[in-house]
């Protein structure tokens, strides 16, 4: 029950007056459909009127409802407030129940209307349909309107429009008797327009190039070489896939596993932004890859591939379902719940999850509705068939692939059953070898029985007689290593013994031999023999040639000691007898892993499909809960936005082999006719470009969202945007080519500032770096940023203090083990660094990359001191401003001047003037003195030979330069 | 206070909530978790009358009051992993004295069992009774002695998962699972901290290996990681991001960040107005002024000859475990809520030599623990600051590795262990809870891990039942549905 009434509480919550208090200054009047009918809709309709019961028989949709009253009579009195039962019983807060009272304000409004004569603005409707009655109000709400084309208007400053975009908004700012600021300057620009398109500052020598290009299409043409960089995917598709809420792990248990296929998803979204793949294409495909190919999903094209890892979007949100100890009905209905959510609010803008417990407080989304949106995707997912994690995973292996796997497996069973055949042999040479040591002759024949005899039928005797020698007992494959280490104990022994006793036996035979040669050459000759034989100098040589019976060695000693030779053969027979077991078995292990491993790589794709011939119901759950199923509810989309036409959903589609649900949904998506979509989707990408949507809310287009600060515009670029085939390149052409875009950073008046959150767009928005952004830049910067795009994620793993960091695992009793080389995966681009839920890299999180619950529409941008902290002390901070300081060094030579001027342009893609070189130079030769002095420092260089006071000090300069705010803000 | 500048766009977000708190070190738990705060607002509502005020709806570690009047206020943990011998320690066993050879009759479960022999193996240690509560300790805790009225020895410790990591997890996270939040992120948690300059909880590492179970053992699990506990390190940097590492710290520092004050000043000249690049410049101060408080309180330098010597800090074998328990009180004395003080890796896992290998373990501990206790006492502290000394586990009563007195050990044992407790609303000079007559398993007064860690909560004002975070719609606690009651027993 848990998640339901959550989903129940948490639209109330976000209850907020404003809109009620802008909607009073509209009109004089106060009225049933502007003032209060939103309130009680928030607070009473559900019980009221629209919900499944209505209370004490008081309908409260309509004026004349209210006046006819319940059971306990007429609901107001007009004019007379004080004998009103709605007002009364609200101000009393007898109603509504539960802990949300109205506000004051929203109990003066009701007052006022009734006191004001509970005026209508029209005549109320003869009839109404039982349930949810969408008000004239709510028909003509603006986000459901069909998108228009509008004009696009004059402007009296005509010479600042460059593109339409410009007209729309310098109209509006004229209007205030604003205008556009001057152009940024060059510098300005094509730092701005990298880290827009690619995340990434521009190289030095690409700024120069810019600003000393003539052509009078030089902005022009940066923008378009932009665009064709492979960075561009890397950059906007990680804006798609905050929307989509992409993680490479399951969530919603602490155990959080690895979905290690999710990363052809990502790759599908990269490859498609960089081949600007048409927007309307990559929602159907996303929505219902599955059902553009043919099932069975066998030897498939590279682009029947392709669709069906896009339904990968279907796929992203946290999924509990192959956990252990989850109620499987809660936690599948919650996958549902959350994808329609993100279908809800990255291509509708709309909160749908309001609506799956009750009708949508606020919106014209009543719960029906959100039960046939449910049934278009119900047969994708079927609950009460459920595919888990592993059944949705559609190999790629072709035929042939099959058939050379069969082959090498049949090779590796062999080794298989070598191995098992083995480890027989090994527990009966333990079983022995305990017996021997640990148990009386006598017992051994009982005890051996008792052993092999299995557990439950073992007589009462043989059970106490093995408790007696847990050695016994405990003998198994898995324990072997346990007794290994006594092998292993007895073999150093031995070795000890065998090494001493060959050096005493050599040396007693060797004196025995000394001794019969002349006493002048005995001491030379001693030394000679017990040199090293590669050792021996030539005179050494010569001497031993002269006396060759001086020379004792093991392989000789035979000659001398018979009796000590054959001791230490023995022994030394001994020794190799002793084979500790455990590896053995091991080995055989992985033999055959060697040889599994040269199977085809079979790839998997996380997918959503249907299964041909499966149509199951949907029904209405009560209350959201689907333990509570009522009536069979049918694939449609939302009433509200089809008012201009009905669009039919096929429950099966006779043309598919599937029920082509989803199809269906997504071609009407992405129709033209929706009044959602194309708004929605140009209104993100605005925001990605100027640091605001026309609609502030990107996520919510429903009453309680934002109201758009230029709709106009926003319809205007919708239809532009479908009239180019949705090609989001050349939207991002339209929108980055206009005087708006290109404008300098807003300039704040000292006082009297009319618009601070610059709307109108008077001048060009600060930006904050994005985590990723800052430190794939960081990474470029330092010359170390790995550009090999796609593949598997970049693992993510808890350092010693449990920090998480790159890198890949490897624990030892829950410890981190010794560091594996990442072999510059480390330096990857961000957007390929694992996103395990429960795992955040500590870097992107601290700037505020977003935890998918389910998906994040907007980025917030936090500045607290822990992020100053990790600047100042952070190990990856610091190593790289030392690799920058060494690309530095390398670059520019020992000059100072030429070192600042170096950095400052890879940094801040500015050339630094005079007083912040003679900064800079004081700060580096102050900084060199204190290093030259400091004991930290000098053990450092002790260490390493290149990182003298001069170099560490152009380290710290580097650093000081990358935490500073020139290089974190963008202008 | 308020360490922060905030400066969300858009809306006002939940990170504007997680970071009041200064100290999330490790990464602060984020930020499209709008609608989440919404469910658990609104899940408080609902259930106001069964949990309140124990679902926190928004994060960060200022000072918030318990359900009930609190009797601790702060804890130190003194953990001591691998798993110390109650029987040659803590619970004196004179049957077994005299079974001394004899082979155990009853059920035992060895973990290595190539190693096990079933010949019961008396302690080699005498023990004798201490204080005016006449508590029975070993001959190798004679500091422990000297303050033992002070303490309650708990006899009947039981967790019942017989290997480190499971047992670690089962008292560190309340369940036998990893991915769970710690003890001490669930105090913080609840109750914030009394200092914003500090972290709320830390985690004062042994310089050598890290304890089994590595960063588990302050694992902030599914909480928030502003709850995580903050490694402090035994050598510089000792708090990684906080200190800066051995060649900037001091002047090379101070002289960047005067740099970078410039260079950000200069540039916010051109762009007057815009607050978020003011509060990035206040943001590095607010840092620094962080940093100071982290150097004062690990300064021992401050500390009279007298309390060092208290400590142990005049010996080698003493100096740095001595050191950590006087950072320890120092921390707790500024407002930090949550300490807790590791051993090395297997310290007291004595499967062989323990002879030997027991009482060097004991040296390094013996005289720091106490003194810990005694100086809480005399500054007023203990009453209302919890201490814990124990393991994931004590010993079996029969002989390991029975080839001679050097080579024997003891396997392991989590069916009957002991623990000290003191301060904090726990009992004093007190013995509680049985073992069986060879010390194998906990008979009366069994304390299971979430028997424990309700009395424990308890002390601390909260009830461990109610104390929830929600994730993904599932209700989690630190007792996770296991049962449990408080041990009335060892509360004083």
């Amino acid at each position: 029950m848990r998640p339901v009434s959550s989903i129940l509480f948490a639209c109330l919550i976000v209850a907020s007056p404003a809109w009620l208090v802008a909607a009073s200054k509209e009109a004089e009047i106060i009225s049933f459909e502007k003032h209060v009918r939103p309130i009680l809709k928030a607070h009473c309709l559900e019980c009221h009127g629209e919900g499944e019961e209505t209370e004490g028989e008081l309908d409260l949709r309509l004026r004349r409802f209210i006046l006819k009253g319940g059971d306990s009579g007429a609901g107001f009195v007009a004019g007379k407030p004080e004998e009103s039962p709605l007002y009364e019983r609200t101000l009393e807060q007898e109603m509504p129940p539960g802990d949300t009272k109205l506000t004051e304000e929203e109990l003066a409004t009701i007052k006022k209307w009734i006191a004001t004569g509970a005026q209508t603005l029209r005549p109320e409707p003869e009839t109404i349909a039982k349930g949810v009655y969408l008000t004239e109000g709510e028909r003509t709400f603006w986000s459901f309107q069909p998108i228009e084309n509008p004009k696009v208007p004059t402007v009296k400053h005509s010479k600042r429009v460059r593109t339409p975009i410009d007209a729309f908004l310098l109209r509006k700012l004229e209007e205030k008797k604003m205008t556009f600021s001057p152009d940024a300057d060059r510098r300005t620009l094509i730092r701005r327009v990298s880290f827009d398109l690619l995340g990434l500052p521009p190289s030095p020598k690409e700024v120069e190039q810019f600003v000393n290009d003539k052509d009078p299409k030089a902005y022009e043409k940066l923008i378009d070489r932009l665009l064709a960089s492979p960075h561009y995917g890397e950059r906007w598709g990680r804006h798609w896939l905050d929307v989509v809420g992409y993680a490479d792990s399951e969530g919603f248990t602490i155990q959080d596993p690895v979905r290690k296929h999710s990363y052809k998803y990502r790759d599908y979204v990269i490859r498609s932004f960089n081949k600007d793949k048409p927007f309307d294409l990559f929602i159907q495909e996303q929505i219902a890859g599955d059902e553009m190919i043919k099932q069975p999903f066998k030897n498939l094209t590279p682009d029947q591939t392709e669709k069906l890892i896009a339904t990968g979007y279907m796929r992203m949100v946290a999924d509990g379902t192959a956990s252990s100890g989850v109620d499987d009905g809660i936690a599948r209905n919650q996958v549902m719940a959350d994808a329609i959510q993100v279908v809800g609010s990255s291509l509708l803008g709309l909160t749908l999850s309001c609506s799956q417990c009750h009708n949508h407080r606020y919106d014209p989304i009543p719960q029906t509705d959100y039960y046939h949106l449910r049934a278009i995707f119900e047969p994708a997912y079927d609950w009460k068939h459920w595919k888990k994690p592993n059944q949705r995973l559609v190999s790629l292996y072709t035929d042939d692939d099959r058939k050379k796997a069969a082959e090498i497996e049949v090779e590796a069973k062999k080794v298989d059953a070598k191995r098992n055949a083995r480890a027989k042999e090994l527990i009966e040479e333990a079983l022995v070898d305990q017996l021997e040591q640990h148990v009386p002759k006598e017992l051994h024949k009982s005890l051996r029985d008792a052993y092999y005899t299995a557990a439950a039928k073992r007589t009462k005797e043989q059970t106490a007689l093995l408790k007696k020698y847990p050695v016994i007992l405990k003998i198994s494959q898995g324990s072997l290593y346990l007794y290994d280490r006594e092998i292993n104990v007895k073999k150093s022994q031995l070795n000890a013994e065998y090494a001493k006793k060959t050096k005493q036996y050599i040396a007693r035979a060797r004196e025995a031999e000394l001794k019969k040669i002349p006493a002048e050459s005995q001491a030379a000759a001693k030394a000679a023999a017990i040199q090293v034989a590669a050792k021996r100098n030539d005179a050494q040589k010569k001497l031993l040639e002269k006396f060759p019976n001086v020379d004792v060695t093991i392989a000789n000693l035979d000659k001398y000691d018979s009796k000590g030779a054959a001791e230490l053969k023995q022994l030394k027979a001994k020794i190799a007898k002793l084979v500790p077991r455990a590896p053995q078995l091991t080995k055989l292990s992985d033999e055959a892993k060697a040889i599994r491993a040269k199977k085809p790589k079979e790839e998997f794709v996380r997918a959503l499909f249907e299964t041909p011939g499966v149509v199951p119901d949907t029904f209405f759950f009560s209350r959201g809960n689907h333990s509570s199923p009522e009536q069979k509810v049918e694939p449609a989309v939302l009433t509200i936005t089809s008012l201009q036409g009905s669009y039919q959903i096929p429950i099966n589609d006779e043309k598919l082999p599937t029920t082509g649900r989803r199809l269906a949904y997504a071609r009407y998506l992405t129709s033209g006719k929706h009044p959602l979509v194309a708004r929605v989707l140009v209104n993100r990408f605005w925001m990605l470009h100027f640091g605001k949507g026309i609609v502030a809310t990107t996520g919510d287009f429903g009453l309680l969202g934002d109201r758009p600060s230029h709709p106009e515009l926003l319809d205007w670029l919708a239809t532009e945007f479908m009239n180019n085939g949705w090609s989001l390149k050349k939207l991002h052409r339209m929108m980055m080519t206009s005087t708006a875009y290109r404008q300098q950073l807003r300039t704040i008046p000292p006082q009297g500032d009319t618009d601070p959150d610059n709307r109108l767009l008077s001048g060009m928005s600060l930006h904050r770096l994005e985590a990723e952004v800052l430190r794939d830049s960081i990474l470029k910067i330092s010359g170390n940023l790995n550009t090999k795009q796609f593949g598997e994620a970049i693992p993510v793993t808890e350092d010693r203090v449990g920090q998480i960091v790159i890198g890949i695992e490897n624990l030892s009793a829950g410890r981190p083990g010794a560091k594996i080389d990442m072999k510059g995966e480390e330096y990857r681009r961000s957007v390929y660094v694992q996103v395990r839920r429960s795992k955040p890299l500590a870097m992107l999180d601290m700037f505020d990359a977003p935890r998918m619950s389910p998906n994040c529409e907007t980025r917030p941008s936090s500045t607290v001191a822990p992020q100053a902290l990790l600047l100042m002390n952070n190990e990856f901070v610091i190593d790289q401003s030392l690799l920058f300081a060494r690309r530095v060094k390398k670059e520019a030579g020992d000059d100072l001047e030429a070192q600042i001027a170096f950095a400052w342009e890879e940094a801040f893609a500015q050339k630094p003037d005079s007083q912040e070189i003679a900064s800079a130079v004081e700060f580096l030769n102050d900084q060199t003195k204190i290093l030259s002095a400091h004991p930290g420092a000098q053990s450092r260089l002790k260490k390493q030979k290149d990182l003298t006071p001069q170099m560490q000090a152009l380290a710290s300069f580097c650093q000081s330069l990358l935490s500073s705010n020139q290089f974190l803000y963008v202008d | 206070m308020d360490n922060n500048q905030h400066n969300t766009n858009l809306v006002s977000s939940r990170r504007h909530f997680l970071s009041t708190g200064a100290f999330s070190l490790a990464g602060v738990a984020s930020a499209c978790l709008m609608r989440d705060e919404g469910l658990l607002a609104a899940e408080k509502k609902t259930n106001k009358e069964l949990r309140p005020e124990l679902a926190q709806t928004s994060f960060d570690l200022k000072p918030k009051q318990p359900l009930y009047e609190p009797k601790a206020r702060a804890m130190i943990s003194l953990w001591m992993q691998g798993g110390p011998s109650h029987l040659d320690l803590f619970d004196p066993k004179p049957s077994l004295t005299k079974l001394d050879g004899k082979d155990y009759k009853g059920d035992i479960k060895y973990d290595n069992a190539a190693e096990a022999s079933p010949k019961l193996f008396a302690s080699p240690w005498k023990f004798k009774k201490h204080g005016e509560c006449g508590t029975e300790l070993s001959e190798l805790l004679p500091y422990l002695g000297e303050v033992v009225d002070q303490i309650t020895v708990i006899r009947s410790m039981h967790t019942g998962v017989n290997n480190h990591g499971q047992s670690i997890r089962a008292l560190q996270n309340g369940r036998i699972l990893g991915g769970r939040a710690t003890v001490g992120s669930w105090l913080t948690y609840a109750l914030g901290s009394e200092t914003q300059d500090l972290p709320a909880y830390m985690a004062l590492i042994d310089p050598g290996q890290l304890p089994v179970m590595g960063v588990e053992n302050w694992s902030n699990g599914f909480l928030p990681s502003l709850y995580q506990g903050t490694v402090v390190r035994a050598q510089e940097p000792r708090i990684l991001n906080l200190d800066p590492p051995p060649f900037l710290k001091g002047d090379p520092q101070l002289r960047a960040l005067s740099y970078l004050k410039q260079l950000n000043q200069r540039h916010y000249e051109r762009r007057k107005g815009y607050h978020d690049l003011e509060a990035r410049i206040a943001s590095y101060e607010l840092a620094e002024h962080m940093q100071l408080a982290a150097k004062e309180a690990m300064n021992l330098q401050d500390e009279s000859l007298a309390t060092q010597k208290m400590y142990g800090m005049d010996k080698p074998e003493t100096k740095e475990y001595g050191s950590r328990c006087l950072i320890a009180r120092r921390l707790i004395e500024r407002g930090v809520r949550f300490v807790q003080i590791f051993t090395p890796n297997q310290k007291w896992d004595h499967h062989g030599s323990i002879r030997t290998s027991l009482p060097a373990a004991c040296k390094i501990v013996d005289q720091p623990s106490a003194a810990l206790v005694a100086d809480l006492a005399q500054r007023g502290l203990l009453d209302s600051t919890a201490v814990q000394w124990g393991g994931e586990m004590g010993r079996l009563p029969v002989i390991e590795k029975d080839r001679g007195p050097a080579a024997q050990g003891r396997d392991h044992n989590t069916y009957g262990f002991s623990w000290w407790v003191a301060g904090g609303g726990f009992k004093a000079g007190h013995v509680h809870g049985v073992t069986d007559e060879v010390g194998h398993k906990a008979v009366e007064n069994v304390v299971n891990h979430y028997d424990y860690h309700l009395t424990l909560l308890h002390l601390f004002g909260l009830d461990a039942n109610r104390l929830i975070f929600e994730q993904n719609g599932r209700e989690q606690s630190l007792i996770d549905n296991q049962g449990g009651q408080i041990v009335k027993g060892i509360l004083a």
